[in-house]
């Protein structure tokens, strides 16, 4: 291993961690260890075991064989409570924020301090708190409710959380993913100034890029194994690659078809909002034929909104949508769907499908009453079955037939049966809110690979995505929100990292 | 008249049983555990506050005996909630039909009564007279003579409020109800703090149920809380379960009850008038709900 | 564990077998339910269970499209008031009496369930407790009518006048089961059937399971809703048709309410897990218990509450096995 040398300096160690979760092998003999003063990088696909070693870490999760060692003592964490005592906090992917409380209430919660019979001294923790935000340069309203704050304050609050609490060790899972890449460089020169002061960091995450500009050693999980451990100084991000997937990843290859003409119109679409929310739109788009619009932009810019108001769950308050120089503006989802929509819900579980019911009955949603599978009132239970077996073979599925539980399937699986049923019956335009979330690298490659054919196929596709990466790699055009707005509208050649952060900041391109 | 002394001494004995089992709600509301068992909880109380008032002869037993069974009843709740991980709403229907169905039970096999079960040696609640006050015409019998229970109920409504914001017990109480996962990432049991809510909602019902048969009246009928339980829902759940708010709405409830029970003795018949508050009670929710400055957790 | 299990229920029966008081109690039980003159206690168990029945699928079909509605007793007695006010008092021929007092049953329950969903949908008072609320001014509305309005004064109780003798539900011969069993079971086969083979059973379940994927499948969830609380009451208000046309003959004060028909019905579509087929089976069980109950009393002086006793730590234990009685939104 290239990383030797230091092994005196280790804060504390996890030694060849096994666990199993029913018949998963979730980790596989994982190795890691923390050291004072360096910022270090886990990489690794969906699934590669980089949660479940960080819950080993935290006595959360009993692991079936191996050791953990801090500073000499031997023997995991009992509990949560037992880790933060000992120092370590951990900032979660999806935070763990109390949003109707104050943030100082969030900040000092199970640290509320000495008090008569339970009582609080709301007061001298508020200085004790703006004492540490002072000293590491946050500005936090303490008597603000945390569902009022942006996303990049409440990740603040969490980490000031973790510096309240004297951590030594900060493990942050996915931090950057709700950030701008400004916002995400100005958390990365903080974390080096905690890991300056003898600090333990540690980041999970997927983006290359960052591993390389802003960490100190990386190490690369695989199928619950440490496939590698390297300094960043003596790697590149292709080695790194190749350690997260086993083997080289070919670029998406992308051609541009669009055709000619208009597939759809968005004519000054302003979004009913809902109590609380910020006004979406207007917004004014046109989408050729096989076009592939991608939608960039910081979680909660409007996406959601503009995604419902377009497939007709939410409506429009004004303006007009026109498909194929047709008016829906007012047309249900029902109506939408008949004219070429298809949707992929951003919320799998909830929206894109009824996880408690069959594939078939999954895969057939929205078209039950038609034929094949409808006669008159009745259901047609055999063709609804024989869709279900012709998805599972064209789609792979892994799945033991039409009549298992969607429940149970994998996240990937659960998703080629959205892509799949929505890709049936040639859509003419494809509304795609991060259809990729959350799934392993085979099944992101074969979704992207899909919505490139139909594209290719002559339909219109939205395809709304928190990543970059993939948004870069698809998009003909690329439209940034900000704050409801249309920030930046980008053709292929000009996409541009600091360009489209900027707008995603609200900046001119 | 209408508005003699007799009225408005009712007003409190209607308030107390709605304003403790509102409160005792609200506390599970805010943990996020959605107790619609109130009404049950609160038949044990006021069954087992006669068991223990008649049995001991002195109003503490049957006290003590209402906070046993209420106790006993919210555990019951909370163990198949939060440690067998059962559904609120399941539970709750649950425990009311067993409530029912026990307390029938348990008249006729220890009183060998069907209905009702009355007795002189039931002791009530004693009542606290305000020297000063009773003279005063409205305030006087509002306020002298009532029970101990409805002081403490009182009391209870300012003291849940400051509870809530200032003290550990409630903030980590509104957390659980906010985000219990975070709760536990802090190392903090949100399945001790909810079984806590639970047993307080318990007893609180209980003393609300004592409130009914052994201070407002000295005897026990089959139903007795007869929906009360359900009003109590109500309040929480267009209070917002804030325990400032349940009080006035509280005793509004209490004001209906009092005037419905006035009214018969003008010959309105009992049916309309028992039927008013709930009536009252969707009306008033409309009204309240509609501005959906309430997220119901169900 | 595996063998904890059977063991406790053998040492049961063992005990019922060995013990002479307990086999008389068990013996009582078993008469109550099914034995009797002229299997007389057998025939009201069927009877009970009909109504249970009816009480049953009229909630399930709620249930299956995820509304919880608990106004199945308002709905219930609001039928069988209908369809005592067209029985008595309806200047129709006599074969035009029953048809019109089963619509009339069965508009006055399914339009209390919608009125339930649009104070949730409209006015935004949850249907939980909205439709709950529903069954106290319905309860106390058909017991004022029936104790002053449309009093059968001479009869000394709270109650109606008969049905007209020719519209009555006629009886199986030699026995006390009416004919209203034909009804329930009916609906009963219909709303199984419906629910596995019907375009409107299937997004009824969608609904249920996921209302975010209903909806974005471009499924008409608003109209389903209406039409799942319609159904769903106006079950319940044919059930209370076959009560007071059949055992009854007339609406008598608490007849529908007193014995928790409606508490009953749901909980044991819980206890079907709210699968349509188990529905009857669990429906017929509660049956068995109430009047098996009622012939623990009459042998052994144990009181019948015991029924609800039992009724409650049933539901209680189900819910804290795991067995997932209700689908929880989200989450």
């Amino acid at each position: 291993m290239a990383a030797d040398d230091s092994r005196q300096a280790a804060l504390c160690r996890l030694h060849r961690i096994d666990k199993h979760f029913g018949r998963t092998h979730a980790l596989r003999g994982a190795s890691l260890e923390l050291r004072p003063g360096e910022v270090l990088a886990l990489v690794g696909e969906n699934g590669a075991g980089k949660t479940t070693l960080m819950n080993v870490l935290f006595g959360l999760i009993a692991p079936d064989a191996g050791g953990f060692e801090l500073e000499g003592r031997e023997g995991f964490f009992a509990d949560a409570a037992d880790a933060i005592a000992h120092g370590f906090g951990m900032v979660h992917q999806h935070f763990m924020l109390f949003d109707d409380m104050s943030v100082l209430e969030n900040v000092v919660i199970g640290a509320e301090g000495p008090g008569r019979l339970g009582r609080i001294d709301l007061a001298a923790r508020a200085a004790e708190v703006t004492e540490v935000m002072r000293r590491f340069g946050f500005h936090l309203p303490l008597e603000t409710r945390v569902r009022d704050l942006p996303v990049a304050a409440r990740q603040q609050i969490e980490i000031v959380k973790l510096l309240y609490r004297e951590a030594r060790v900060v493990i942050l899972d996915e931090p950057t993913a709700v950030l701008t890449p400004q916002e995400a460089d100005a958390l990365f020169s903080m974390l080096r100034g905690l890991a300056g002061e003898g600090r333990a960091v540690v980041v999970i995450t997927h983006k290359l890029s960052e591993v390389m500009t802003h960490a100190d050693r990386v190490v690369v999980m695989r199928g619950g194994e440490v496939a590698g451990e390297r300094r960043v100084a003596e790697t590149s991000a292709a080695e790194i690659a190749r350690l997260m997937v086993g083997r080289d990843i070919a670029p998406v290859e992308k051609k541009t078809h669009a055709g000619t003409g208009t597939r759809l119109a968005l004519r000054g679409l302003l979004c009913a909002a809902r109590e609380g929310e910020r006004q979406v739109g207007p917004v004014d788009l046109d989408l050729r034929p096989g076009e592939i619009l991608g939608i960039a932009g910081v979680a909660g810019s409007g996406q959601g909104p503009l995604v419902e108001t377009l497939v007709g769950l939410r409506p429009a308050e004004s303006g007009r949508i026109e498909l194929d120089g047709q008016d829906i503006t007012r047309a249900n989802v029902a109506a939408r769907r008949a004219a070429g929509l298809a949707y992929m819900a951003e919320d799998r579980m909830r929206s894109g499908l009824a996880i408690e019911a069959s594939l078939a009955e999954n895969a057939v949603a929205g078209r039950e009453a038609q034929p094949p599978f409808a006669r008159g009132p009745l259901r047609a239970l055999g063709a609804v079955a024989d869709f279900g077996r012709d998805l599972i073979a064209r789609y792979d599925i892994r799945a033991t037939g039409p009549t298992q539980r969607v429940a149970q399937l994998s996240g990937g699986n659960k998703q080629k049966i959205v892509v799949g049923r929505e890709l049936s019956g040639t859509p003419r335009l494809i509304v795609a809110h991060n259809p990729c979330w959350g799934v392993d690298i085979g099944a992101i490659r074969f979704i992207q690979d899909q919505l490139l054919a139909a594209a290719e196929a002559g339909a219109a596709v939205i395809f709304v995505s928190s990543e970059l990466d993939e948004l870069f790699a698809l998009s003909d055009r690329l439209a940034v929100l900000y704050d409801g707005q249309v920030q930046a509208l980008l053709d292929r050649g000009d996409l541009e990292t600091g360009r489209v952060g900027r707008a995603m900041a609200g900046a001119a391109a | 008249m209408i508005w003699d002394a007799t009225f408005f001494e009712s007003i409190p004995r209607f308030i107390t049983p709605l304003l403790l089992a509102a409160l005792g709600g609200a506390l599970c509301h805010r943990a996020a555990v959605f107790n619609i068992a109130l009404e049950g909880m609160m038949l044990i109380g006021a069954f087992f506050a006669v068991v223990g008032s008649y049995f001991t002869a002195h109003w503490l037993g049957g006290i003590g005996a209402a906070l046993a069974a209420g106790l006993a009843s919210g555990g019951l709740y909370a163990w198949f909630t939060v440690r067998r991980g059962g559904d609120d709403i399941v539970v709750s229907i649950g425990l009311n039909i067993l409530a029912a169905g026990l307390t029938v039970f348990l008249l006729r096999a220890m009183f060998d009564q069907r209905g009702q079960f009355d007795d002189p040696a039931i002791a009530t609640l004693p009542r606290i007279p305000l020297p000063g006050i009773d003279a005063i015409p409205v305030a006087g019998p509002l306020l002298s003579g009532q029970s101990v229970l409805f002081w403490l109920a009182l009391a209870l409504v300012p003291v849940l409020h400051w509870g809530l914001v200032r003290h550990r017990l409630g903030l980590r109480l509104r957390a659980a109800g906010d985000n219990a996962p975070a709760l536990r990432t802090l190392g903090l049991s949100p399945e001790r703090i909810r079984t806590l809510a639970i047993l307080a909602s318990g007893a609180l019902c209980a003393l609300g149920g004592a409130q009914l048969s052994i201070s407002n009246v000295s005897l026990f009928t089959e139903g007795m809380s007869a929906g009360r339980g359900w009003i109590a829902v109500v309040i929480v759940m267009m209070c917002a379960s804030r325990p400032l708010w349940i009080l006035p709405a509280a005793v509004f409830f209490g004001l209906v009850d009092a005037m419905g029970v006035r009214a018969q003795a003008y010959g309105l018949p009992q049916q309309l008038t028992d039927a008013l508050p709930y009536v009252l009670a969707i009306v008033v929710m409309a009204a309240t709900l509609r501005r959906a400055t309430l997220r119901v957790r169900i | 564990m595996s063998r904890a299990r059977w063991i406790v229920p053998l040492a049961a029966l063992a005990a019922i077998a060995l013990i002479p008081d307990l086999r008389a109690i068990a013996l009582g039980f078993l008469d109550g339910a099914f034995g009797g003159r002229n299997m007389f206690n057998l025939w009201s168990t069927v009877s009970r269970a009909s109504i249970l029945l009816g009480m049953a699928v009229g909630v399930l079909v709620a249930f299956r499209a995820g509304l919880i509605n608990l106004g199945g007793e308002g709905q219930l007695v609001l039928g069988g008031l209908a369809a005592a006010l067209v029985g008595i008092y309806a200047p129709l021929p006599v074969w035009a009496i029953v048809p019109a007092a089963v619509l009339g049953a069965m508009l006055a329950g399914g339009l209390w369930g919608m009125l339930a969903l649009w104070l949730d949908r409209g006015l935004k008072v949850p249907l939980l407790v909205g439709s709950l609320l529903l069954n106290y001014p319905a309860g106390y509305f058909a017991s004022w009518l029936a104790s002053h309005p449309l009093r059968d004064v001479a009869s000394g109780i709270a109650q109606t006048h008969r049905i007209d003798r020719d519209a009555r539900l006629p009886r199986f011969d030699g026995t006390i089961l009416d004919y209203g069993i034909f009804f329930t079971v009916a609906v009963a086969l219909l709303v199984i059937l419906a629910d596995r083979y019907s375009v409107f059973g299937y997004r009824l379940r969608m609904q249920g399971l996921a209302p975010g994927f209903a909806r974005a499948q471009g499924m008409p969830t608003g109209r389903l809703g209406y039409q799942a609380l319609f159904l769903s009451g106006a079950i319940a208000g044919l059930t209370g048709f076959t009560a007071v046309f059949g055992f009854a003959q007339r609406y008598v004060d608490g007849m529908l309410t007193l014995p928790l028909y409606a508490w009953t019905g749901i909980v044991a579509v819980l206890l079907a897990g709210i699968v349509p087929w188990r529905v009857p089976i669990a429906a017929a069980l509660f049956a068995v218990l109430a009047t098996g109950a009622g012939g623990m009393e009459r042998v052994a002086g144990i009181p019948r509450e015991s029924a609800q006793i039992i009724t409650g730590l049933v539901i209680l234990w189900l819910a804290g096995s795991g067995r997932s009685l209700m689908r929880r939104r989200g989450e």
